[in-house]
């Protein structure tokens, strides 16, 4: 199974120099940025990429031709993606330190929750959808969640006090151990969910 | 002999189209040729015995192993060449080996560039610069590098050009000499299944007509030409198909002794090729083909 994990490095090579690009980008020109958000990105550009590239070809044919057990494929990919997203992390907040990009290991906390659950929403979607199909169902999710966010957005800053009241009542620890157990179990639900897909699907 | 993939009692549904009640052996040392119309269900055979689609009845068993407990024993013993290419198209063959070889634990690094070089493929060329031909050799090296014992192709010789075909036919026939392989392989061309086959699988609208050595299928069809004055209903029974005209007819029949009593001289019988019997059965007027 690491053979798995280890051939969505072997294929995304050149990949893997543009992740640090982007990383070396951002910390050069995106200055003003909430630097969780650069470790987001950096953490999920890898997994995603992983899945996209698969997509295009008839790849699926071959790993369940190979000696695997499409238990073991599923599980590399999520496995994979949580090591590559601690990588990601890691060498992102290198970069940073190097360009003088200040951050907290709160960025990277927040970063790495954010990919759980971006993951969590996106990964079954490369199960579900035909090739093809996922550019165009990511691009309306991304309207029905920029529509959503028009809603939510003025409903916060109205109860922003409220709201603010009610995270206070908790600890910092609580509040990101709670950030935490949601985001893991999110994940983790997805995990099942694809696993389900991908034992009944035909190639 | 063995069989090393039996199918009995297999039944697979899909919405405009099923396999119905399939039983399935193919023998372990031998060549197999698997016919039939596009549409007839060879590739939806195929996927079944590779466990890329689940039988919705029957047992498949290959090596005498079942999929939901052996699986990747199964795949570790098997090697497969699909008429399309299901590798990264832009990764060469020095990084498709890195990703596929770990896969299998009998993979040998010697033998695979050994095939590389005789089959002269470039190792540092993208797949997507490579011919079907190409495509369908590197297929055939990764399989031999795992010493796969039983070998399933989708097609192989469709689409290369009449001198490369040859040459895939006596590499296929040289890998088969030590007698340990088997071999299977679906085709449109029948005069490949002459060339190498041992035996030969027909499948017709999702049902196996037959499954038998390439003798048995001689010895059993014949091509049958008369005047039609000889035609009358008893006799009709033992055609599958006549083709009738105004000179006369031919038909095609599997019951060779049987015409030979009841007509005798009346009629000339032919040798009926792998094509006549394709083309005859298609379409046929008696179920018993």
């Amino acid at each position: 199974m690491l053979n798995l994990i280890k051939k969505d490095l072997i294929i995304q090579k050149w990949e893997l120099l543009v992740s640090v690009a982007i990383v070396v980008f951002y910390a050069i020109f995106a200055r003003q940025l909430s630097p969780f958000f650069i470790f987001l990105v950096a953490s999920i550009f890898l997994p995603l990429n992983a899945y996209i590239n698969e997509e295009k070809t008839k790849i699926n044919i071959l790993w369940n031709s190979l000696p695997y057990t499409r238990k073991e494929i599923v599980t590399a990919k999520y496995l994979g993606a949580v090591l590559f997203m601690i990588l990601s992390i890691g060498a992102a907040g290198i970069i940073l330190y190097i360009f003088n990009y200040s951050y907290t290991i709160r960025d990277m906390a927040i970063g790495a929750g954010l990919f759980f659950i971006f993951a969590a929403f996106t990964f079954p979607l490369f199960y579900i959808l035909r090739p093809g199909y996922i550019g165009t169902a990511i691009m309306i999710g991304f309207l029905v969640f920029s529509f959503a966010l028009s809603f939510i957005v003025p409903f916060v800053t109205e109860n922003f006090t409220v709201i603010i009241q009610f995270l206070a009542g908790f600890s910092t620890l609580t509040l990101y151990l709670s950030g935490a157990i949601i985001a893991i179990s999110l994940y983790i639900l997805s995990w099942t969910v694809s696993q389900f897909i991908y034992q009944r699907k035909v190639f | 002999m063995k069989n090393v993939v039996e199918f009995k009692g297999v039944t697979k549904h899909f919405k405009d189209f099923s396999l119905e009640d399939v039983h399935l052996q193919i023998r372990q040392g031998c060549v197999t040729g698997f016919i039939g119309a596009n549409g007839a269900g060879k590739s939806t055979t195929m996927k079944l015995m590779m466990n890329l689609l689940k039988a919705d009845a029957g047992d498949i068993n290959v090596f005498g192993l079942d999929y939901a407990s052996n699986e990747k024993e199964i795949k570790e013993r098997m090697g497969f060449v699909y008429d399309s290419n299901v590798f990264y198209e832009s990764l060469n063959l020095k990084d498709i080996r890195r990703i596929v070889a770990p896969a299998y634990k009998n993979w040998n690094d010697k033998q695979f560039f050994d095939y590389i070089k005789k089959f002269e493929l470039p190792l540092n060329k993208g797949m997507k610069t490579f011919s079907k031909g190409m495509q369908m050799k590197a297929s055939l090296a990764m399989a031999l590098s795992h010493d796969a014992e039983f070998i399933m192709m989708d097609e192989p010789t469709a689409g290369l050009d009449p001198v490369f075909r040859r040459e895939l036919l006596d590499i296929l026939q040289e890998i088969m000499e030590d007698g340990r392989r088997t071999l299977f392989f679906s085709t449109h061309i029948t005069s490949d299944l002459e060339r190498i086959a041992d035996y030969i699988t027909f499948i017709q609208k999702g049902k196996i007509l037959f499954n038998d050595s390439i003798e048995d299928v001689q010895n059993r069809y014949a091509l049958v030409k008369g005047s039609m004055d000889v035609i009358n209903r008893d006799v009709e029974k033992m055609f599958i198909k006549i083709e009738r005209s105004s000179y006369g007819f031919t038909a095609l029949t599997n019951d060779v002794a049987g015409v030979k009593a009841v007509l005798g001289d009346r009629v000339t019988m032919e040798p009926a090729t792998v094509e006549d019997i394709m083309f005859y059965a298609k379409g046929a007027e008696k179920q018993n083909v």
